[in-house]
């Protein structure tokens, strides 16, 4: 008989450490509320700095995952410890009991509504990194129009690094995918003007700096430093941005046919609410917090309760796959 | 004696260099006003008001008023029916002004002084309520709970000395009285004293060292007067002719301002009702210690006690002697030096008069200036273009391309000459467009525009205002629905402009209107105003959800407010939708097919 391990959240950490803990020996049980597995990454088209498949990522991960038990549109109702257990309660009237549990919740992505002076939901021509996504993958978004595309914009740090949204953390990953965004919007539009506007460029991963170069020096794409104060709308249905360009030290302001909000990741209600139910503390930012976030990052400080991913904080893809496997081989000595 | 001829010089001097301070113009008016008729009555009806029997702190506390007013208006009648004692009964001491005090214990009872019937029953009588209110005072130090306080000012020496001799004179002048009851008369509370204590109050070689008492804690008192917070006594007297008379303060120190400092009678009520109190570290940044250390000419705390208040106006409203917290604060700033003073005469306003402009007749036609805090929040303008155009008006946009700022931001930073310079600006494009209608979705813009702006024959309307006109003129429909709303009292709109019940009204047709725990002019700051020049987010934040926590008492389903400020910094920490006033009225509008 395996030991059963519960995971919450079939995303991407979910699945890589489910992968993982089945080649281990052991049971894990994944429980998803969507009705897909992937997690955000499957809203995703392709992945920078390769342009790799978002698609092709995900259903790897599945495939290694396979055997696993997994429960899509599932909530759970609660936790409760029991002496060396935890019995999970789930909404389809299943209840589980296992050693560990795997908190894999990952991040909500910020509502880009609540930066009202961006007019998101407001103005027609602004959209936001995961509806631009979107119409990669599909084509079906009626407010890029295709015929008109003379000029685009994003805006990087929205609702990230803000204090007035309630997030002073950065996100780590908006930067880079909005300069990957831009390249694919170029290739597309090659006659379209680009902008990003930005306050900071943190390119720390492998391959980041070159990609962003080459987004200057061969798509053209115009980088300028500074916040962008506000957004309107004019007669035709552009989208005015008004900016100041601290390099230049001049404001600036141009009218454009798409707005991209690059929304950052904020800690994720639903996981804060599951966490809750066995009192794990938050950290200051709001994600979960580990018992030690340098040493022992994938550790809650309660015994049996292992964190992987996006609910520690904001991760890359590569990150977020690291600590699954992390997780799985903490969980494996943990049960030893 | 001393304390008593100290006391008075002391204050003609004062009043002599507070006038003098004065500028010419308000020197004249105020001079005026006193020979007015109608002034004169009303500084008359406010003096005993608000000096004597303290009407407004009764309106807020009855306790508290009571207290105040038993200890003010019982001595104020001790001394009157003292004064008249003394004229009926030793007319030619009356020119002594010591004597009415020592009265019982220059004059012996005589046949003439009826055996002490209805005077010396007043003068127990008073002294008893003064004693009532002293005791409520002890009780008051040490459970000010009791009295509706949460906190209450932590007193200086100096007026902890006041406080004591204070609290001494009256006990004293009982007990003083009790020994002389026998000789020179008294009434039901010293006479039955007497019989009481006959072995200790019935010998006479105590008798002297407790007058002597009585009198030194009533010289103490009034030889310290003047360094402690019982200043305001005298000073309230000036202050409310100077406030009648409709003077404002122009000068940071003098004139006005001064006599509003030496008017605040410490009594804390300010610190509870600031809306940075929800942090503890905040409680020394309220005005009664911003007057303390204007007092102490303490520059640095002056400064930052300054810099760090909300100008929420709260204070000034709640404030029982009429201490301008908001405008004072402003007035500290405006005599800073600053390094740079950017000049804004060269802004062209050709671009924006030629952009906004009506042709023909300027018969209700409106310019909507949204103003810079609703460019960020265009969920507002656009309620309101939509809700002008289905009411049939035409109308234009001042900045719907960018404007020129109100000036009210840098008014409130101490600024005046920018924002004159802005004024000036802004008067030439309305001047020009043609309108005869400002409209304004933003009560900071508001307020400024109503306040400073000259604009003759355009009349100036906040968008609650004008939305009420156009519902009672049926411009607009309104159908309701069945969400219970709560309205925030924006400060610049309520307190700063005194407009409560039009946009209630304008609720009221939308929906059911709850009120908050606190609204009107008692409503709390929504913690992101623009007045503060030194207060962070983080700071900010308890203060925003404390104001959450207020509006949401009666659990409504939106909160409402009227200006932008309020609604971005609701947003960020509210758990339920937080709307504009024009946005309700957009969203229930029945428009026509």
């Amino acid at each position: 008989m395996k030991e059963n391990i519960i995971i919450i959240g079939g995303g991407i950490a979910g699945l890589e450490a489910a992968g993982q803990l089945i080649r281990l020996g052991y049971n894990p049980i994944i429980i998803e509320k969507e009705d897909h597995l992937g997690g955000h990454v499957a809203d995703w088209n392709c992945l920078f700095p390769d342009m790799s498949s978002a698609e092709e990522l995900v259903s790897k991960l599945i495939k290694n995952a396979a055997e696993a038990n997994i429960f899509t549109n599932t909530e759970i109702l609660f936790i409760n410890r029991l002496k060396d257990n935890y019995n999970v309660m789930l909404s389809n009237g299943i209840s589980i009991i296992a050693r560990v549990v795997l908190f894999a919740t990952g991040f909500k992505l910020f509502e880009a509504a609540k930066k009202e002076e961006y007019g998101y939901g407001i103005y027609d021509k602004v959209i936001t990194n995961r509806d631009l996504e979107h119409w990669f993958n599909t084509g079906d978004d009626s407010r890029i129009d295709t015929d008109e595309m003379e000029a685009i914009g994003f805006v990087h740090c929205v609702g990230s690094r803000d204090e007035k949204a309630k997030n002073p953390q950065c996100s780590k990953v908006c930067c880079i995918t909005a300069v990957k965004q831009a390249i694919e919007m170029k290739q597309k539009f090659p006659q379209a003007r680009i902008y990003c506007f930005y306050m900071d460029l943190r390119m720390f991963g492998k391959k980041y700096e070159d990609f962003y170069i080459s987004a200057q020096r061969d798509y053209g794409i115009r980088f300028i430093r500074g916040r962008v104060s506000e957004v309107s709308e004019n007669i035709d249905g552009k989208v005015i941005v008004k900016a100041e360009d601290t390099l230049a030290g001049k404001p600036v302001k141009v009218t454009l046919d798409l707005l991209v909000l690059m929304s950052g990741m904020v800690c994720n209600p639903d996981s804060t609410k599951v966490a809750g139910m066995v009192a794990l503390p938050a950290d200051t930012d709001g994600f979960l917090k580990s018992r030690d976030n340098i040493a022992d990052i994938t550790s809650s400080p309660k015994d049996g309760i292992f964190y992987a991913g996006a609910c520690t904080g904001p991760k890359t893809i590569p990150e977020t796959l690291a600590e699954a496997r992390t997780a799985a081989l903490n969980i494996h000595t943990y049960l030893q | 004696m001393i304390g008593m001829i100290f006391i008075l010089t002391y204050c003609v001097i004062g009043l002599v260099r507070i006038i003098l301070q004065l500028p010419k113009d308000d020197r004249r008016k105020f001079f005026l006003s006193l020979i007015n008729p109608v002034t004169m009555m009303k500084n008359i009806r406010d003096i005993i008001c608000d000096c004597l029997l303290h009407v407004k702190i009764w309106k807020r506390n009855k306790l508290l008023g009571y207290m105040h007013s038993s200890i003010a208006f019982g001595w104020f009648m001790l001394i009157v029916i003292g004064h008249i004692e003394v004229f009926l009964y030793v007319p030619h001491r009356a020119k002594f002004l010591y004597y009415p005090i020592f009265f019982r214990y220059f004059v012996a009872e005589t046949d003439t002084t009826l055996k002490g019937s209805l005077l010396f029953f007043l003068m127990d009588f008073f002294l008893l309520v003064v004693l009532s209110g002293i005791f409520l005072a002890m009780i008051k130090r040490i459970r000010s709970r009791f009295f509706g306080m949460r906190r209450t000012t932590n007193p200086s020496f100096l007026d902890l000395v006041g406080l004591y001799s204070l609290w001494a004179i009256f006990p004293l002048r009982l007990l003083a009285e009790g020994f002389t009851a026998d000789i020179s008369g008294g009434s039901f509370l010293t006479k039955s004293l007497n019989h009481v204590f006959t072995a200790f109050l019935g010998n006479h070689v105590n008798m002297l060292p407790t007058w002597w008492a009585y009198s030194l804690a009533l010289g103490v008192f009034f030889c310290v007067l003047p360094f402690t917070r019982y200043m305001h006594i005298p000073t309230e007297i000036l202050l409310i002719p100077l406030r009648n008379a409709g003077i404002r303060i122009t000068n940071a120190r003098k004139g006005l301002a001064k006599a509003q400092v030496y008017s605040c009678p410490n009594c804390g009520l300010c610190i509870d009702a600031c809306p940075m109190g929800v942090m503890k570290t905040n409680i020394k940044d309220t005005t009664v210690y911003l007057n303390r250390q204007i007092r102490r000419r303490n520059e640095n705390r002056i400064e930052e006690i300054s810099d760090k208040c909300l100008l929420c106006g709260k204070c000034t409203a709640i404030c029982p002697v009429g201490v301008e917290g908001d405008k004072l604060r402003i007035a500290q700033r405006s005599i800073r030096k600053y390094g740079i003073s950017p000049d804004c005469s060269s802004i062209d306003t050709s671009g924006l008069i030629e952009e906004c402009n009506f042709s023909g007749p300027s018969d209700g036609k409106v310019l909507y200036f949204a103003g810079c805090m609703t460019a960020l929040t265009p969920k507002i303008s656009r309620a309101m273009c939509s809700v002008l155009s289905s009411a049939g008006i035409q109308y234009e946009m001042m900045d719907r391309d960018g404007g020129i700022c109100c000036g009210r931001p840098v008014m409130m930073a101490g600024r005046v000459e920018q924002a004159e310079e802005m004024i000036r600006k802004n008067t030439e494009i309305i001047k020009a467009s043609g309108a005869s209608v400002l409209l304004l979705s933003c009560p900071i813009c508001y307020k400024i525009f109503k306040e400073k702006y000259r604009l003759e024959g355009i009349r100036v309307v906040h968008h609650t205002e004008y939305l009420k006109e156009l519902i009672d003129s049926k411009s607009i429909r309104i159908s309701r629905n069945d969400l219970k709303y709560v309205y925030h009292d924006p400060c610049e709109l309520g307190r700063g402009c005194g407009i409560y019940e039009e946009p209630r009204k304008v609720i009221s047709e939308a929906g059911e209107l709850v009120e908050a725990g606190k609204h009107h002019k008692e409503s709390i700051c929504c913690g992101g105003s623009l007045g503060s020049l030194s207060l962070g987010f983080d700071k900010r934040q308890p203060m925003t959800e404390n104001a959450l926590n207020n509006l949401t008492a009666a659990s409504p389903d939106v909160i409402v407010t009227a200006c932008p400020l309020c609604l971005s910094t609701f947003s960020r920490y509210a758990d339920r939708p937080v709307e504009d006033i024009a946005e309700i009225i957009d969203k229930n509008m029945a428009r026509q097919a």
